[in-house]
């Protein structure tokens, strides 16, 4: 991986000119970063517009005055302080109960190399590639039958298992190429199994554990048919959940819908911010030299 | 002195019987009604009932643990959540075959029959609101027990600009020619008379007010609740489809409304870009804090049926721990001066007096519904019949506009479409 990305970096500071493929390159890339950014600038368009701004233009007019009450009711209608916490909580034991899960499982894997790998990695995956809808059901079966519907644990535990299936499967892939020296300089030290696991394997790791964990946080925030299903009480929901609140029947309130998909969107894109160093570090580190 | 002091312990003594008799009857101590409903809560329907719920707590002296559900989350969880003990006592759910009448033939809604006779319900509400609140054992509405109770209705009716009416010197229409005519002079002026959507609801309900047009009940019966096969080669239906594409042809239906959405079409109209839209009830309480113009409403020319129902309703869970509760309530929504109130708030009340509806802006509202009332006119929606029939319909509808189907293709099409719906079910 390191080599791959760092050497047409270097190529290209070398390299004052650019070539026509570069410069498609560069338009492809620009172009896609249009389309990403597109829905963000809709939705920041139409938070600040009143419902009648919104009827008198079209989505893609600036708004004629700044307008916070969508933002302040739906804010105080579905009390965001008490969903956002909900959703930090439930995203953040995921996501640090998954990668433990995960490097438990992948030293087993890729390191212990236990008999029959392979098909346990595709047992793992089976669990990613199930529609959420297939395991509705049972789940709900289960969480009622123990006592767990309507509690956050009941989230939490479902997407630690998804999640951990999901990482299981790459860290296993990424420990199998583990250098042989470090466990054998290890090994030759007098460290463990267990030693070697938490001295050696998780720090040199640690960036590709960190990226992960990221994107535990994310993917687990950003979902909506499990946390919808098994957290009834309102003072149980999610973020994602609560944005729901506002869609009607027969109407929506597209101005306030913005409002609140702003809303929900800020967390993590914080989220992703602060953490976004541990991102760039986890993709070029990996290898030990 | 004696006597008088026995007489005082009697006195006292009976106080205190009388006092532990009314609480044996009444001891509600510790109990809550648990209540969810999905409606936004400056809507007509959520002011009214937060007033019965204040009333119901003063009444009873239980407390209402309210929670404001999101339809979404409704749609999607009651047949689970009702199932559990994390269940309401009282819910508001969606009429209709697919949602109320599938939770009452899985056995997961308490019949209401007993509690409708003696509370009357039956005679409060109109006969045509009844369909819509008893589900037979398949769960197809219109027979069998009581199981939920509507406190609203709602019904389609043509909104107009009265500003663009008066610049161009129209009347509202009286027949379907003068609707047309009133259309033409629009188009004369470059003006398209419709705001159309059909991508969503609206095509459709126009549509079927067409067929209603000359249909009679029992043509309702038969396509709403599978009385006698439908022939959707058969007058009604000829007369809806073929009328449409004159109307497309005729420029009063723009051919860019096939991709455009209900909300689309209520915004053009809120803005002016329209003069007429002929859509639901539930736009009402929209245009009177956005319409950008004065506006009004008529019903469908013709004196007729239009497309219309009861609201959503009031339904127990089976698994309610407090059924009676849940009955004492639902009779506090249909209360007159409860139902003044979602008249009064651009609501579509069931059982008011219209004399207690005295906001100007609604009166013509709740007026119009009571008309339909009495008219026996409130006949569904079109999409009612079968799971898929809202998508089938807007497909036909859509082929119609953009002029790939001609109005005889389009009706053997979205007849073989109900057909296999029906199969289906």
């Amino acid at each position: 991986m390191t080599d791959i990305t760092k050497t047409p970096r270097t190529k290209m500071r070398r390299s004052s000119k650019r070539s026509i493929g570069n410069w498609i390159v560069l338009t492809v890339i620009a172009l896609a970063a249009a389309a990403v950014v597109f829905p963000f600038i809709i939705i920041l368009l139409n938070s600040f517009k009143s419902p009648a701004d919104y009827a008198s233009g079209n989505p893609l007019t600036l708004p004629s005055s700044l307008y916070f009450d969508g933002i302040v009711n739906f804010w105080n209608r579905v009390n965001f302080p008490e969903k956002l916490w909900n959703s930090f909580f439930i995203s953040g034991m995921v996501a640090v109960l998954a990668v433990i899960i995960s490097v438990l499982n992948a030293y087993a894997i890729g390191i212990g190399r236990v008999k029959g790998r392979i098909s346990l990695i595709l047992i793992f995956l089976l669990a990613n590639m199930l529609p959420q809808e297939v395991l509705l059901y049972p789940l709900y079966s289960i969480f009622r039958a123990i006592g767990l519907y309507d509690n956050v644990w009941s989230v939490i535990i479902t997407f630690t298992v998804i999640q951990s299936a999901f990482g299981t499967y790459l860290l296993a892939s990424v420990f199998g190429t583990f250098p042989k020296e470090v466990l054998e300089a290890a090994a030759l030290d007098g460290a463990g199994r267990w030693r070697t696991l938490w001295s050696v394997v998780v720090p040199i790791s640690w960036p590709t554990l960190g990226v992960l964990m990221v994107f535990f946080f994310i993917w687990t925030w950003n979902e909506f048919l499990i946390p919808l299903t098994f957290l009834i009480s309102n003072s149980n929901q999610t973020v994602p959940v609560a944005i729901t609140a506002l869609q009607g029947d027969r109407l929506m309130d597209v101005t306030t819908m913005s409002a609140s998909a702003l809303l929900g969107m800020i967390p993590t894109l914080i989220f992703f911010l602060i953490f976004q160093r541990t991102l760039t570090r986890g993709i070029t580190a990996g290898a030990v030299k | 002195m004696a006597l008088q002091r026995n007489l005082g312990l009697l006195g006292i003594a009976a106080l205190a019987v009388t006092i532990t008799v009314s609480c044996g009857a009444e001891d509600r101590t510790g109990e809550t009604l648990k209540l969810w409903h999905y409606e936004n809560e400056t809507s007509a329907m959520a002011i009214a009932w937060n007033e019965a719920i204040e009333i119901f707590e003063e009444e009873t002296g239980v407390p209402v643990e309210f929670e404001e559900r999101s339809f979404e989350q409704i749609r999607q969880t009651a047949s689970q959540v009702i199932n559990s003990d994390e269940a309401p006592d009282i819910m508001e759910y969606n009429k209709g075959n697919a949602t109320a009448g599938l939770l009452a033939s899985q056995g997961l809604l308490s019949p209401l029959d007993d509690a409708v006779e003696e509370n009357g319900w039956d005679s409060v509400l109109a006969e045509s609101l009844h369909i819509t609140s008893r589900y037979s054992e398949d769960g197809v509405m219109g027979s069998g027990s009581w199981y939920g109770v509507p406190t609203y209705g709602e019904y389609v009716m043509a909104y107009y600009n009265t500003e663009m009416f008066e610049e161009y010197g129209l009347e509202v229409p009286e027949t379907i020619e003068e609707l047309e005519d009133v259309m033409q002079a629009f188009v004369e002026e470059d003006i398209t008379p419709l705001a159309q959507a059909a991508a969503e609801y609206p095509m459709g309900q126009l549509w079927y007010q067409l067929a209603l047009t000359q249909a009679d009940r029992q043509w309702v019966s038969d396509f709403q609740m599978y009385e006698n096969p439908v022939d959707f080669n058969g007058p009604e239906i000829s007369y809806a489809s073929e009328t449409l594409e004159d109307w497309i042809e005729a420029g009063y239906i723009s051919a860019d409304s096939t991709g455009l959405t209900a909300e689309d079409a209520g915004t053009a109209f809120i803005n002016g870009t329209y003069p007429i839209f002929f859509s639901g009830s539930w736009w009402y309480g929209r245009f009177i804090e956005e319409a950008q113009h004065e506006w009004d409403t008529f019903l469908f020319p013709g004196e007729g049926m239009s497309p219309g129902s009861s609201g959503n309703l009031w339904v127990v869970p089976e698994t309610s721990q407090n059924k009676e509760l849940a009955h004492e309530f639902i009779d506090i929504t249909l209360r007159p001066e409860i139902q003044a109130i979602m008249g009064n708030n651009g609501g579509v009340p069931v059982a008011a007096d219209e004399a207690d509806v005295t906001d100007e802006e609604s009166v013509a509202l709740v007026e119009n519904f009571n008309l339909l009332l009495e008219q026996d006119g409130l006949a569904f929606y079109p999409d009612w019949p079968t799971s898929t029939f809202y998508d089938d319909l807007n497909a036909g509808l859509q082929g119609l506009v953009n002029g790939s189907l001609d109005p005889e293709t389009m009706n053997s099409q979205i007849g073989a479409d109900y057909e296999a719906g029906l199969d289906e079910n």
